[in-house]
């Protein structure tokens, strides 16, 4: 578990990501914004999962308030470690802003991704 | 060893022992300069002061003297790391040569003509954060009946993106005879991206053609920003939407295809996250914000509108761009 | 006049003994208190890789005369695991970020001639002369 609470909200690095893992399905909680920066840290998180056939991981983005491109990026690439291992990804709790940026990129055809409850989406953004 | 600085610094020694004051220490610390011209090492100018304060002090106290040998043993490493900093430097420079070569060498290979097209009157922009842009812009004027245009966005910036986008460059230059649709140019250059990309890249694209005959605009996305339009008959904006997932993530990744029919006055605005995610202090900008940027411009001409929400959208952000900025303008005229 | 005095590194000491060897052939060969403390700082680098990288070794030190010009030679010696990458190893930037000391390129620098023979697994022998001006 990575602890680096940091009070300073404009800190870019401000990334933390918690692992809850239930039976069989490895859950993580990511906590910051996925940026630049963050994104190296988030990646090195999930690369030490060790891959195994079928596993299912869960990833809670329900206190990710800005993720940019870099950040899709780590998912994209894990995403594709676990299809290539025949897993599931499941991404939940996500805000408006980022459930649209899943849906804009095709992200959210392919990985199950579940919006955060009574965030309504709005189509006109 | 350097005896015309150690006399010139004896003579200046002397001085400042008699007056201590300091229009001799100015004077000391100009010539200091001239140490590090001559490169003259730090632990050399210790051995310079020594020799000098035992002529100028004959009776110096041996310890004291030799104290500074002890001393020009400390400065040793200083002497080491000053040049090895002088190197590093030198090197940099020449990185930084080399990197503005490799700048120059993608604008000219993504250099990209503004096309001519009956009735499309046609502006925009392509401003990079850093020194590398990982946007990109690319036309195809086929004839002035059919024009193509491509907005991308490669995650990433600097050198690794400039080197992404020129195999997408060369992969839309070989279906340039081809007369191919929207769909079918994202599905090819998927395919082609998939294979040769790491893990976690991947580009997004808005791939569009014109039609001057029939004035119908057909357009694909991969997992790219939706592009505005703007009807001037309903004096509305819409977002022309399309589904299609991000280019080298699946290789057999299917791409909808969508088309638009502009009226005079009509125009689109296709954009890469650097405009519509424009991040101030206050947070995200909405969309309505660059809807009512477009509206104080709608009577200029493509380009004007362009420059204009650039300008502004840059004002917003203090100057400083923090993604790389991409805004192409179609206008329908008569 | 070419007598070359060796000093086998074993131990932290024995670098003082390597250091305190090289000023005084120094001095004898006519280098000025810069010039000695500049050769005494490179045996002192090339005795402590020795001792943090091979365990053991030997530093030696040889006065030469080739013509008019004179100098001092020291070659240190190992049979240590080499160094794989010797470009890297001679890199400026490299060796002060993993707070090394001066380095290799520092071992160049304070002295005129620098010169290293080095195979993965056999050992390692740097010869360096410093020339009287």
């Amino acid at each position: 578990m990575i602890k680096n609470r940091e009070t300073d909200r404009g800190g870019v690095m401000n990334l933390q990501v918690e692992q809850v893992d239930k039976d069989l399905v490895h859950n993580f909680k990511i906590i910051g914004e996925i940026d630049i920066y963050t994104a190296p840290k988030l990646k090195e998180h999930l690369a030490r999962l060790e891959q195994a056939e079928g596993m299912e991981v869960e990833l809670d983005l329900s206190e990710v308030n800005y993720m940019d491109s870099t950040g899709l990026g780590v998912f994209v690439g894990f995403y594709k470690e676990i299809t290539a291992h025949n897993g599931k990804l499941v991404i939940k709790g996500l805000n408006q802003r980022l459930y649209r940026l899943f849906e804009i990129t095709g992200l959210s055809d392919i990985m199950q991704i579940e919006q955060v409850e009574g965030g309504e989406h709005d189509a006109s953004i | 060893m350097p005896q015309e600085a150690g006399k010139q610094y004896k003579k200046m020694l002397e001085n400042f022992l008699r007056s201590q004051g300091e229009e001799d220490l100015y004077l000391g610390q100009q010539f200091s300069r001239s140490f590090i011209d001559k490169n003259i090492a730090p632990e050399d100018v210790i051995s310079i002061h020594k020799n000098s304060i035992e002529e100028l002090i004959k009776e110096l106290p041996s310890d004291v003297s030799v104290s500074f040998d002890f001393l020009i043993e400390m400065m040793i490493h200083y002497g080491l790391a000053l040049k090895e900093h002088q190197s590093l430097i030198r090197k940099q420079e020449a990185i930084q040569m080399e990197m503005d070569l490799a700048v120059r060498m993608q604008n000219t290979l993504l250099q990209t003509a503004t096309p001519e097209a009956k009735g499309l009157d046609i502006g925009w922009i392509s401003k990079p954060a850093k020194q590398m842009n990982g946007d990109y812009v690319y036309f195809l004027n086929e004839s002035t009946n059919e024009v193509c245009m491509a907005v991308a966005d490669i995650i990433g910036k600097g050198m690794s993106a400039a080197m992404h986008m020129s195999m997408v460059k060369f992969g839309m230059d070989s279906l340039r005879y081809e007369k191919r649709d929207p769909s079918e140019v994202l599905s090819f250059i998927n395919k082609m991206i998939e294979q040769s990309i790491s893990d976690s890249m991947f580009i997004s694209m808005f791939y569009g053609k014109y039609h001057a005959d029939t004035a119908t605009f057909r357009y694909s996305s991969a997992g790219h920003e939706p592009a505005l339009y703007y009807s001037a008959a309903e004096k509305k904006f819409s977002l022309l939407e399309s589904k299609g997932l991000l280019l080298g993530v699946k290789q057999d990744a299917v791409y909808e295809e969508r088309a638009a029919r502009l009226e005079e006055n009509d125009f689109i605005a296709i954009m890469t996250d650097g405009v519509s995610e424009t991040r101030t202090e206050e947070g995200f900008i909405e969309m309505d914000v660059i809807e009512d940027l477009l509206l104080d411009v709608k009577t200029e001409n493509a380009q004007t509108m362009v420059d204009y929400l650039f300008t502004e959208l840059s004002k917003m952000q203090n100057y400083q761009l923090r993604d790389d900025f991409t805004l192409v303008i179609l206008k329908k005229t008569k | 006049m070419n007598h070359r005095s060796s000093i086998e590194i074993n131990t932290e000491w024995d670098i003082v003994a390597a250091r305190q060897l090289g000023r005084n052939e120094a001095k004898s060969t006519g280098f000025g208190t810069v010039d000695q403390a500049r050769i005494t700082t490179a045996i002192s680098e090339l005795a402590r890789n020795i001792y943090l990288y091979a365990g053991k070794g030997k530093i030696e030190i040889e006065p030469v005369r080739v013509g008019q010009r004179a100098g001092l030679i020291i070659t240190a010696s190992d049979e240590g695991p080499g160094i794989a990458d010797l470009q890297k190893v001679m890199e400026d930037g490299f060796t002060t970020s993993g707070g090394l000391g001066a380095g290799m390129p520092g071992v160049k620098r304070l002295m005129d001639d620098f010169r290293v023979e080095t195979e993965v697994g056999t050992g390692t022998t740097i010869t360096a002369t410093k020339w009287l001006h």
